[in-house]
C-alpha cells in the first residue's frame, strides 16, 4: 500500500495545502482570520493559468501570486481599515472570486469554466539521490514548487522566532495594544500578514493550474483554501506542524485516487478529506491555541 | 443599537441615515463593478440600464424575480438566525440540498397519502433534512469546541458528494424513456423519478389572476407565500416570544446571558437547528414548484447568497424579504444583459461579493459618523 509512488502522490498532493497552511500563519499570527483563502486560491489558479497562457509559466506564476495578494488587499482593507467582521469579508472575498474568475474567463477565453492548456515549469529530477530505486518516483520531474513548499516552511520558521518583522507580526497578533505602544506599526504589520497570505495562497492556485492540471478548471479548489486552514489550525499555528497537517491531508487525498477502481463509490471516496479534516478538528481544537487577538478588529488609540 | 439615542438632530439624522445604508451600499457596489464592466469596454451606465429595463419592464421578468426571492428568502433567514444568536451558518448550502433530497424521497416514494397530507409532509421532511445536516456542525462547536465555519464548509461539499452519489445511484430513476422521445442523449440522467402529483406545490398564477395580476409564465408557486409567512414568523420569534429573547441576548453577549439565567449553549443548540430547518426549505421551492424531481444539475448557492441577504437586510424580516427581491432582480437582470449586451451574467456574483463588502464597510462609517458626532455634542454640551 505504501508504495513511493504513492508517497509522491501524497507529496503533490500536500503542496498546495502546505503552501496555502503556512501563508494563513501569516495572516492569522498578525490576528486576522482568513477564511477568503479559497477565493484567493481561485483567483490565483486562474490567473496564474491565463498569465501562463501569454507570458509562459514563471510568469504566470508570478500573476497568480500577485492576483492572490490583491484579492487579500481587499480583505486587509475591509478587515483593518473598516474592522468588518473577518468571517463575513472573507466569505465576500470568497464569492467575488467565484464571479471575477467566471468573469474573466468568459472575457478572455470566451469559455466561463476552464482556460486553454498552459506549459508547466521546467521539472528538476534530484541528481544521484533520484537513482535510488525508492526514492525515485519521489524525485524524479518534479515541479519546482514542491521545493518551494518545503523549503516555505523552515523559512517561515525562521521569520517568525528569529526576525524583528516576525516578532513584530506575531506581537500584533497577541496584543495589539501593547506592540503599538512599544512602536509597531499595527495596522502595516496585519497588511503585510494578510498579503503574504494571499500571495501564498494564490501561489498554491497557480501550482494546482499551471503544474499540477496544466490548465485552469472550474471547482479545482474543491476547498483546499478551507482544508488548508484546517491544517494550520491542526498544526498549531506553526509552519512545522502546519506541514505534518498538509502531508496527512496530502495523503488522504493521494489514497483517494488509488481507490478509485476498487468498489465503493467515488463519491465516498472523494469525502474523505472533508470528513478527514472535520474528524482532526474534533479531536484536536480543545488542544490548539490560537493567536490571543485572532479575529478582534484593532482599533487604533482606542486604549481600553 | 438598543440603546436609545436622544433624540435630537443628529440622531434622527443617523437612524435614517441607518435605514437607507443598504441603498448607499448598493449603489457603491454597482459604481464599484463598473470597473469589471469598463474593462471588457461595455458602458456600465448602458448596461445597468439594460438590467433595469429588462428587469422591470415585462411581466414574466417580475414572475421570475419573486420566484427567484422565494428560495434566497428561506435562505436568508436560516443566516439571519444564525448572525443574531452569534454564529456564522455557513452551512445553509449543504442543508439545503439535504432538505431537498428528503423531501424528494418522500416526495415519490410515499404512496396513496391525499395531498393534504402528502405535501405537508414531504415539507417537514425537507426541513428534517436541514436540521439534520445542521447537527453535527453545532455538537461539534459545543461538546468540541470545533469552529462551525470550517465543519459546515466541509459538510457542503460531503451534502453535495452524497447527492450526486444517490441521484446517480440508488434513487435514480431507471425508468427513464432513453433516446430521443425521453429528450436524452442515449443514456438515462441522473434524477429521482418524478414526485408525485400529490407532493407538488401548486401555482400562484392562478389565485393572482383572480385579483388581477396576469403573469405570462415563470413559476411562482405557494412557496412565496409561504415564505413570506416565515419571514413574518422570524419577526414573531425574536421581538414576541421569550425565546426570541433569550437568542438575541445570546447573541449580544452570551457571558451576560448566562448571568442572567439563561443556558447559552441550549439557546445557541436550538437556535442553530432551527436555522437548519428553515434552511430545508431553501430549495423546496425548485423541487416542489418547478422540476418536481431531483437531479445533479439542481440549482446551487442559494446559501451563499442568503448570507448576502441577510447581512443586506439587516437580519430583520421586512429587510430579507427587499433584500431577496433585490438579488432576484440582480439574478434575473444578469440574464438581461447577457441576451442583450452579452456580458458575462456573472456580474451578478461580483456584484453580491461587492455588496456584502460594502453593507459592513458602511455600518463601519455610520459606527463612526454616529461617534463623531455624540463627541461634538459632548463638546458643546461642556462648553
Amino acid at each position: 500500500m505504501l508504495s513511493p509512488e504513492l508517497l509522491a502522490s501524497a507529496i503533490r498532493m500536500a503542496v498546495p495545502i502546505i503552501i496555502t497552511a503556512v501563508g494563513a500563519i501569516y495572516s492569522e499570527r498578525s490576528g486576522i482570520v482568513n477564511i477568503g483563502l479559497e477565493g484567493m486560491m481561485i483567483v490565483g489558479a486562474f490567473a496564474g493559468a491565463a498569465g501562463g497562457v501569454f507570458l509562459g509559466p514563471f510568469g504566470g506564476i508570478l500573476v497568480g501570486m500577485l492576483a492572490g495578494a490583491f484579492m487579500a488587499l481587499i480583505h486587509a482593507y475591509a478587515s483593518i481599515q473598516f474592522k468588518v467582521d473577518q468571517i463575513v469579508s472573507g466569505t465576500a472575498i470568497n464569492i467575488l472570486a467565484y464571479g471575477l474568475v467566471r468573469f474573466a474567463a468568459i472575457s478572455i477565453f470566451r469559455m466561463a469554466t476552464t482556460t486553454p492548456h498552459v506549459d508547466h515549469l521546467p521539472a528538476i529530477t534530484v541528481p544521484l539521490l533520484a537513482g535510488i530505486p525508492w526514492l525515485k518516483p519521489i524525485l524524479t520531474h518534479v515541479s519546482p514548487l514542491v521545493f518551494v513548499a518545503f523549503l516555505l516552511v523552515p523559512l517561515t520558521a525562521w521569520i517568525m522566532n528569529r526576525t524583528v518583522f516576525g516578532l513584530r507580526l506575531r506581537s500584533v497578533g497577541e496584543y495589539p495594544l501593547a506592540a503599538e505602544t512599544l512602536g509597531v506599526n499595527v495596522y502595516l504589520m496585519k497588511y503585510s500578514g494578510v498579503i503574504i497570505s494571499g500571495a501564498l495562497a494564490g501561489l498554491s492556485g497557480a501550482y494546482l493550474s499551471v503544474e499540477h492540471t496544466g490548465m485552469y478548471v472550474e471547482g479545482m479548489t474543491q476547498g483546499l483554501g478551507f482544508i488548508a486552514l484546517a491544517a494550520m489550525i491542526f498544526g498549531n499555528w506553526k509552519p512545522g506542524g502546519a506541514m505534518l497537517a498538509g502531508l496527512l491531508f496530502g495523503f488522504a487525498q493521494a489514497l483517494s485516487f488509488r481507490l478509485v477502481s476498487e468498489a465503493i463509490p467515488f463519491q465516498f471516496i472523494k469525502m474523505i478529506p472533508y470528513l478527514l479534516t472535520i474528524v482532526v478538528l474534533a479531536g484536536w481544537s480543545r488542544r490548539s491555541r490560537p493567536p490571543a487577538a485572532a479575529g478582534v478588529p484593532y482599533e487604533r488609540g482606542e486604549s481600553a | 443599537m438598543n440603546a436609545q439615542l436622544p433624540r435630537s438632530k443628529a440622531a434622527k439624522r443617523l437612524a435614517l441615515l441607518e435605514k437607507f445604508s443598504p441603498v448607499l451600499a448598493v449603489l457603491v457596489a454597482m459604481a464599484v463593478a463598473s470597473i469589471a464592466l469598463i474593462i471588457i469596454g461595455k458602458n456600465p451606465l448602458v448596461v445597468y440600464g439594460t438590467m433595469f429595463y429588462f428587469a422591470f419592464g415585462r411581466m414574466d421578468s417580475i414572475a421570475n424575480i419573486l420566484y427567484k426571492a422565494t428560495p434566497l428568502i428561506f435562505a436568508g433567514i436560516a443566516c439571519a438566525v444564525g448572525f443574531r444568536v452569534g454564529l456564522f451558518n455557513i452551512g445553509v448550502e449543504g442543508q439545503y440540498l439535504i432538505g431537498v433530497l428528503c423531501a424528494a424521497s418522500v416526495g415519490f416514494a410515499v404512496k396513496g397519502l391525499p395531498v393534504y397530507i402528502h405535501l405537508p409532509l414531504t415539507i417537514l421532511a425537507g426541513a428534517a433534512g436541514g436540521a439534520l445536516w445542521a447537527l453535527v456542525p453545532i455538537w461539534l462547536k459545543l461538546k468540541r469546541g470545533v469552529h462551525e465555519v470550517i465543519t459546515t464548509i466541509m459538510l457542503n461539499h460531503t451534502a453535495f458528494l452524497f447527492v450526486q452519489f444517490l441521484v446517480a445511484g440508488p434513487l435514480m430513476d431507471k425508468t427513464q424513456v432513453i433516446g430521443p422521445a425521453g429528450g436524452g442523449f442515449g443514456s438515462l440522467r441522473a434524477r429521482t423519478p418524478a414526485l408525485l402529483p400529490t407532493a407538488r406545490m401548486p401555482d400562484l398564477h392562478g389565485t393572482l389572476e383572480k385579483i388581477g395580476i396576469n403573469f405570462p409564465a415563470g413559476s411562482v408557486n405557494w412557496f412565496l407565500i409561504l415564505a413570506l409567512l416565515a419571514a413574518v414568523g422570524l419577526w414573531y420569534l425574536l421581538w414576541k416570544t421569550p425565546f426570541g429573547l433569550e437568542l438575541r441576548a445570546v447573541g449580544h453577549n452570551p457571558k451576560a446571558a448566562e448571568t442572567a439565567g439563561i443556558r447559552s449553549n441550549a439557546v445557541i443548540f436550538r437556535t442553530f437547528l432551527l436555522s437548519g430547518a428553515v434552511a430545508g426549505l431553501a430549495g423546496l421551492s425548485d423541487l416542489l414548484g418547478y422540476f418536481g424531481y431531483l437531479d445533479i444539475d439542481f440549482p446551487r448557492n442559494f446559501g451563499f447568497t442568503g448570507i448576502a441577504v441577510a447581512l443586506v437586510g439587516r437580519n430583520g424580516a421586512v429587510g430579507i424579504v427587499l433584500a431577496s427581491v433585490l438579488f432576484g432582480f440582480l439574478s434575473r437582470g444578469g440574464m438581461g444583459i447577457l441576451i442583450i449586451e452579452k456580458v458575462p451574467m456573472e456580474t451578478y456574483y461580483i456584484l453580491q461579493g461587492l455588496i456584502i463588502l460594502c453593507i459592513v464597510m458602511a455600518s463601519e462609517v455610520i459606527r463612526r459618523y454616529a461617534r463623531a458626532q455624540q463627541k461634538k455634542e459632548e463638546a458643546s454640551a461642556n462648553a
